[in-house]
């Protein structure tokens, strides 16, 4: 792109948005070409902030003309350089379509815009319907509601409700030629309250990336919200005891959340799995109930229990957490982990390998796991915080991604979020009529492969 | 803890991961930070001009006027430093960006509105950021019939000096009439527009030249009506190296100090429902919540009303770290924002103790036809009629 069309495209992109929200400033782009991943840096061309639906659909039909790549970005802490475009182009943050458009109290659920925060949507509720909780990420106020649900995010209430992409019942999208499209019940009624008995097309945008369109608004699944809330502690020594374990909690249905994690701090932690259930109630009895029940279930199953510190039942108990201690272990800014589906039965060797790997690139074990559905899937974190003003430390952390990637995939799991390298190892073991049906629908929704392009490229 | 002036920001600016925590109010409701909320692109937050300061320092992006201009566009208000979840690296955030202003300034890319700070308060005639001729204060000091020498250091301050007489004069008042021993300097400029805005070069000899004034009028104690004022002899002065025995403190402090011994009876009523706007300098940067709070329950008739965004979580009024003079349009929208969360109390009055924050919010209030009555807390006393005991 010469200077020159890069001038015109400017003035174009703010006469949709206005001056004030398109910029190709070098002080401006230099934040959107990186992330606080260890991906390398990617040049960006210009970045937009649109106001409203009609707008994302000016700068789609821009960028289809150009040619040109459009990346939409929420709150841009995937971790995985999904929102660093690959081949330059338009960054359209989403973050001024911040309108919470309806919350539904008869079929809990929320409409929004894309560019509502976590933040916002639970103060929004804290605020108005004490009754209703959100699901929320393991990640900071910052994270966009639509950002998490379409990467396939998971976090609080996942066990008991599933993961965030299964929590959407509808979106309205601009397609990659311009058109809005409804899907899911809205598509047909005035509500937003489902996926409807129609045919389901919105799993074509969970895990996508932004390559399939850009999602300008949402409607979300709400959960009533316990008056209790307590932690039951455990320490196992064997990751082996884990899905013993895991399907004896699960059967009692008294989950609302199980986190799994191994990690070097503080020191009584060392060489242990910790386990920590939440279960909710409306009265001290419930909880007593639960409580004793989860108890016995841990001694049988080699969990020992123990009274969980005070400074970590304030921790987790103030739910959401909104994590973000984790990335400050070495004090260097820099944080990234793999994210993996994994299959119950291959956690405890997840758990093992995960350290060793993890003990190879000279980087302290943290490991994490968290249930979604049930036992349906594990989501196992293998975490990596680095020193971002140190190039080798960046590049150690990159090599031991990588290699987590492979495990992942070894272990019959899937990494989750995946960045290019991650994404290109997935493809490499996809079956080969799922990458050819994938290309033809991409091709078909997105001809001139603007959207997200270098994404899930199928070669 | 303060930060090393030369060095050790540039160890820890990167420990920034961008989670931004620092845009937001405690509980979420709103983005918190003037600058992200006017802007909204990532570079505006302070994670994203402490990601921009780094890229600078380590030479990934080359210093320009651009760059320059986001690490201005800040009114240091704090309100990251409240909410950056990292210990021991949020205490610094403001000061890694006021550092880095500096760095801006030694690599001549200081904005030109807010060079003339610089300019005025170097200047022999000034020695202020108005502009005016200076004081020397020996008019006051005859007027209001005071010593050469005293206990007390009343340091008034550039914007009560020179834009908010009425504050002053309000103070004066007051100390006369609580028979506080006390006496004015030929004060030069605190400095805090110039520490704010980086252009630190002759700071040190400000600093100097007033605590010899301070000392010379065998003040053991100085008060001070500015919030500004009381930050900068408080913590920068100490930051740049200052050596003073003298004890700093803000005018609402001394007013409480006397209402709570039992010095200071207020009489007459304030049948006003008020509400009070936390100074960022005197709150989220030297965490003086309760005092002034404390001193207007002592007035009888009065209604205290809070904001919805009060003490940590105040919003600020938008006129500190060189915005007001460097903004002067978002720096006015940023006070309209108070006033109509003001509004929102059913308070016709809002106060401070900060005249500079008096300055904005009153500016606002014209503009935007708010129609309230902004009063410092110390204009609402000199209204009364209060009684001495005993000093």
């Amino acid at each position: 792109m010469g200077k020159m069309n890069r001038e015109i495209i400017l003035k174009e992109l703010e006469k949709i948005v206005g001056k004030d929200y398109a910029t190709n400033r070098s002080e401006d782009l230099y934040i959107y070409s990186q992330d606080p991943g260890a991906s390398i840096p990617r040049s960006v061309d210009f970045v937009v902030m649109p106001n409203n639906t009609e707008e994302v659909q000016e700068i789609i039909k821009l960028a289809n003309r150009e040619k040109i790549s459009i990346v939409p970005m929420g709150g841009g802490l995937t971790l995985s350089g999904l929102i660093i475009p690959v081949k330059g182009g338009i960054v359209v943050d989403m973050k001024r379509m911040n309108k919470i458009l309806e919350i539904n109290q008869f079929s809990r659920y929320a409409l929004i815009e894309a560019g509502v925060t976590t933040g916002q949507i639970l103060s929004h509720l804290n605020e108005n319907y004490q009754n209703l909780q959100p699901p929320i990420p393991d990640a900071p106020p910052s994270a966009t509601v639509a950002g998490n649900m379409l990467i396939h995010g998971s976090g609080y209430l996942s066990q008991r409700y599933g993961g965030h992409g299964t929590m959407i019942n509808g979106l309205e999208v601009v397609l990659p030629n311009g058109e809005i499209c409804k899907l899911g019940s809205c598509a047909v009624s005035d509500y937003w309250f489902d996926r409807g008995p129609i045919p389901d097309f919105i799993g074509l945008f969970i895990s996508a990336f932004g390559t399939m369109g850009v999602i300008t608004k949402l409607s979300i699944q709400l959960f009533p919200k316990p008056k209790m809330r307590d932690i039951i502690f455990g320490l196992m020594n064997n990751p082996k005891d884990i899905p013993d374990l895991l399907l004896k909690i699960t059967a009692t249905g008294y989950a609302e959340d199980i986190l799994l994690g191994m990690q070097d701090k503080p020191e009584w932690m060392k060489g242990y799995v910790f386990i920590m259930t939440y279960i909710t109630g409306e009265t001290e009895d419930d909880i007593d109930r639960q409580s004793k029940a989860l108890k016995r279930i841990y001694r049988k199953s080699n969990a020992r229990f123990m009274k969980a510190p005070e400074k970590m039942r304030n921790l987790y108990l103030d739910k959401p957490i909104f994590a973000s201690g984790a990335a400050d272990f070495r004090k260097g800014g820099g944080f990234e982990y793999v994210g993996a589906f994994i299959p119950l039965e291959k956690i405890p060797e997840a758990y093992k390998k995960g350290a060793e790997l993890s003990r190879k690139y000279n980087i302290p074990p943290t490991l994490g796991s968290r249930l979604i559905g049930g036992v349906h899937n594990i989501v196992m974190f293998f975490s990596y915080s680095f020193n971002r003003a140190d190039p080798k430390d960046m590049e150690n952390a990159r090599r031991a991604l990588h290699e987590t990637n492979k495990l992942a995939l070894e272990l019959g799991g899937i990494p989750w979020k995946a960045e290019l390298e991650g994404q290109r190892l997935t493809l490499g073991k996809m079956d080969s009529s799922y990458k050819k049906l994938l290309k033809t629908i991409k091709n078909t929704l997105d001809p001139n492969n603007i959207m997200n392009s270098g994404n899930w490229e199928v070669i | 803890m303060e930060l090393n002036v030369e060095q050790d920001w540039r160890d820890i600016v990167h420990r920034c991961f961008r989670c931004g925590y620092c845009k937001f109010t405690y509980e979420f409701s709103d983005f918190n930070c003037p600058s992200y909320k006017k802007h909204r692109f990532e570079t505006y937050s302070t994670g994203g001009r402490l990601w921009l300061i780094y890229g600078l320092i380590s030479r990934e992006i080359p210093w320009s006027q651009g760059a320059a201009n986001v690490l201005f566009a800040c009114s240091t208000c704090g309100n990251c430093n409240e909410n950056c979840r990292f210990d021991k690296f949020n205490d610094f955030l403001v000061d890694i960006i006021e550092a880095a202003r500096a760095e801006a300034v030694k690599n001549g890319f200081c904005p030109e509105k807010q060079k003339a700070l610089i300019e005025r308060i170097e200047n022999p005639e000034m020695y202020n950021p108005y502009g005016e001729q200076n004081s020397n204060n020996e008019d006051l000091k005859k007027e209001y019939d005071l010593p050469d020498k005293a206990e007390w250091v009343y340091f008034i301050g550039c914007t009560s000096n020179y834009r908010q007489k009425d504050l002053r004069d309000a103070t004066l008042r007051f100390l006369k009439k609580a028979n506080i021993d006390f006496t004015l300097i030929d004060e030069h400029c605190c400095c805090s527009p110039v520490i704010r805005t980086g252009q630190i070069n002759s700071v040190k000899d400000f600093i100097n030249y007033n605590i010899a004034q301070i000392n010379n009028a065998g003040a053991s104690k100085v008060i001070t009506s500015c919030a500004g004022c009381y930050r900068t002899l408080k913590k920068d002065w100490l930051k740049y190296g200052a050596d003073y025995d003298f004890q700093i403190y803000h005018t609402v402090e001394l007013v409480k100090k006397l209402l709570d011994d039992g010095k200071l009876k207020v009489i007459s009523e304030y049948n006003k429902t008020i509400t009070y706007h936390d100074p960022c300098h005197l709150g989220r940067h030297m965490d003086i919540y309760e005092v002034p709070r404390e001193v207007y329950k002592y007035i009888p008739g009065i209604k205290l009303v809070e904001m919805k965004r009060n003490r940590e979580n105040a919003w600020c009024c938008g006129a500190g770290g060189g915005v007001k003079i460097g903004y002067p349009d978002w720096s006015i929208e940023i006070s309209k924002e108070r006033l109509e969360e003001a509004k929102e109390t059913g308070a016709t009055v809002i106060s401070s103790v900060c005249p500079f924050c008096r300055t904005n919010l009153s500016d606002a209030n014209i503009k935007f036809n708010m129609n309230f009555e902004v009063i410092d807390l110390i204009e609402i006393l000199d209204k009364l009629e209060f009684e001495i005991f005993g000093i």
